[in-house]
């Protein structure tokens, strides 16, 4: 009996090596607006109060899980939307390009894990800059030109776009 | 995964050396994503996150979005092409 015999007896199942369409599709937005998110939610958690009786605490506590969880959330999606940027789309030519990208981009990561762990909005807005100068440096590697503007958010900070 | 792996090849993998070992940076590995089984190779490790990259590198706009995985979603790491 042939080894490949042998093989041909193991359970087998299909495995892809790619997601169903090639988009090619990449965009720092989202990463800008879950920045945000984690400035909303660092806000609202710092505007919760409580009155002394026993209804208005479990009111605060509940609130303030589903706030630590939607920040928690936001910090994960920086992060993976970050991480999907530094390893499918920047290339070797980027990183020699944009020097500071490598630093921006391990900043960024460390800053995200920090505002997960803490309610810090130094941190968060910190992320957001630096957020925002990933973005400025993915549109300018696609040759177009990036824009600050004021956000339509309540967190009243900048979004990057492009012309 | 070319030039490593191409279409229609088949691979042995095996659950066996994770329960051993944390998967490792430069292993190749099938994980469950979006309900599928996909293959590549582990690019970074950082925070228990996953970053997961092919081998064919030469076009990013022909990359596929993965973003992280998690541990939990690693199923078996490739020993050799049969």
């Amino acid at each position: 009996m042939k080894l490949t015999s042998i093989f041909n007896l193991l359970p087998s199942k299909i495995v892809y090596a790619h997601c169903d369409i090639p988009c090619g599709i990449y965009d720092p937005h989202q990463a800008q607006v879950a920045a945000h998110t984690i400035i909303r939610m660092t806000q609202m958690i710092g505007e919760l109060n409580y009155d002394d009786n026993i209804e208005s605490k479990r009111a605060f506590a509940s609130q303030m899980a589903r706030l630590t969880h939607v920040k928690e959330e936001h910090g994960h999606l920086v992060e993976d939307e970050l991480g999907t940027l530094q390893n499918d789309y920047f290339k070797e030519e980027h990183f020699a390009k944009f020097t500071n990208l490598k630093e921006l981009l391990e900043k960024a990561t460390k800053l995200s894990v920090k505002t997960r762990q803490n309610i810090d909005m130094e941190s968060a807005k910190e992320l957001l800059e630096t957020v925002m100068q990933i973005a400025e440096i993915f549109y300018k590697s696609k040759g177009l030109s990036p824009f600050r503007t004021k956000s339509p958010y309540p967190t009243e900070g900048e979004i990057v776009l492009h012309k | 995964m070319a030039p490593t792996f191409s279409e229609m090849d088949s691979v042995l993998v095996s659950s066996i050396p994770l329960l051993f070992d944390k998967p490792k940076k430069g292993e190749v590995v099938v994980f469950e994503k979006y309900n599928r089984l996909y293959i590549k190779r582990i690019k970074k490790i950082k925070d228990g996150k996953y970053f997961l990259a092919g081998d064919n590198k030469k076009d990013s706009l022909d990359s596929r979005r993965f973003g992280s995985v998690k541990r939990s979603q690693i199923k078996g790491k490739v020993l050799f092409k049969l």
